[in-house]
């Protein structure tokens, strides 16, 4: 097991815990997959749906990667919310995940696309290295 | 500077954990609580109505200590329907209600253990201390 801790600043506040924002409307599968992540010591903050996901966005909550359905009740799906979490958060890193492949360019900003069901190892490893991405990035 | 350590952590042996199942839609309330329950040591799962939270109670092996609960909530079960199908269908779970109106917390006494509400708002050591009282109560947990 991996654990990954990010330091702002090295006179700053305590390190913080990698987060994810977990967006799935499906009970059990955001469950089995928000475990999983927490396994890694990685922070889960869950979400049932687009509109969730922008309330934790716009709070004072620290999200490092978003992770979300592409299909998800409500007015805006998984693709349109990374649309927008793409223009109003450009540093958050983007996960979108689907049964479907996504249609076109629909999921052009994303930086990865996680086909379900999921293979959770893999899974895990393509979050723990876009959450260091994240930490180097903002290193530079 | 940002800064990386990617340090293996070492498992501690298993131990049983309690199950909290926590119920509530507003996503800002139920993560802080969430939280600060894991941050306890339970380990919690989040249900954002009462139609998740009976997913959930039924899969055999997600066994559920402790029901904590909001009152108000959309859909067509609020709190008071998720504890009553709680006490005909899995009598299990202790129940903790949350609500911010007085009467329907006095009247939700009569659904939960003794001292079973807990108003809104609340601290989340209040939430905490209920919960230890409840556990406190049952029998010890086989590993």
């Amino acid at each position: 097991m991996v654990g990954v801790t990010m330091q702002v600043s090295s006179v700053g506040p305590a390190p913080a815990t990698p987060t994810v924002l977990l967006v799935e409307d499906e009970v059990l599968i955001r469950l089995m997959i928000a475990e999983e992540l927490r396994d890694h010591g990685i922070q889960v903050l869950e979400a049932s749906s687009a509109d969730e996901a922008l309330t934790v966005l716009e709070s004072a909550l620290a999200v490092h990667l978003l992770f979300t359905d592409i299909q998800l009740p409500g007015t805006m799906n998984g693709v349109a919310l990374a649309n927008l979490a793409h223009v109003r958060y450009p540093h958050l890193k983007l996960v979108i995940t689907s049964s479907q492949e996504p249609c076109g360019d629909s999921g052009a900003v994303a930086d990865t696309f996680i086909p379900k069901p999921y293979d959770l190892p893999a899974v895990i490893k393509r979050v723990e290295a876009l959450l260091t991405q994240f930490a180097d990035d903002a290193n530079f | 500077m940002t800064q990386i350590l990617m340090t293996p952590e070492s498992r501690s042996p298993p131990q049983p954990m309690e199950t909290i199942l926590v119920v509530e839609n507003e996503v800002l309330v139920r993560t802080v609580i969430a939280q600060y329950l894991r941050d306890c040591g339970y380990r919690v799962i989040e249900a954002v109505s009462a139609d998740e939270a009976i997913v959930v109670l039924k899969q055999p092996e997600l066994v559920v200590d402790v029901i904590f609960t909001d009152i108000d909530m959309p859909g067509a079960m609020d709190g008071f329907g998720l504890a009553r199908w709680v006490r005909s269908n899995c009598p299990g779970p202790e129940i903790i209600l949350t609500g911010t109106v007085p009467r329907a917390v006095d009247a939700a006494t009569q659904l939960c253990e003794e001292n079973g509400t807990v108003p809104k708002p609340y601290e989340p050591q209040t939430v905490h201390d209920r919960i230890k009282r409840l556990l406190a109560a049952r029998p010890p947990k086989k590993p």
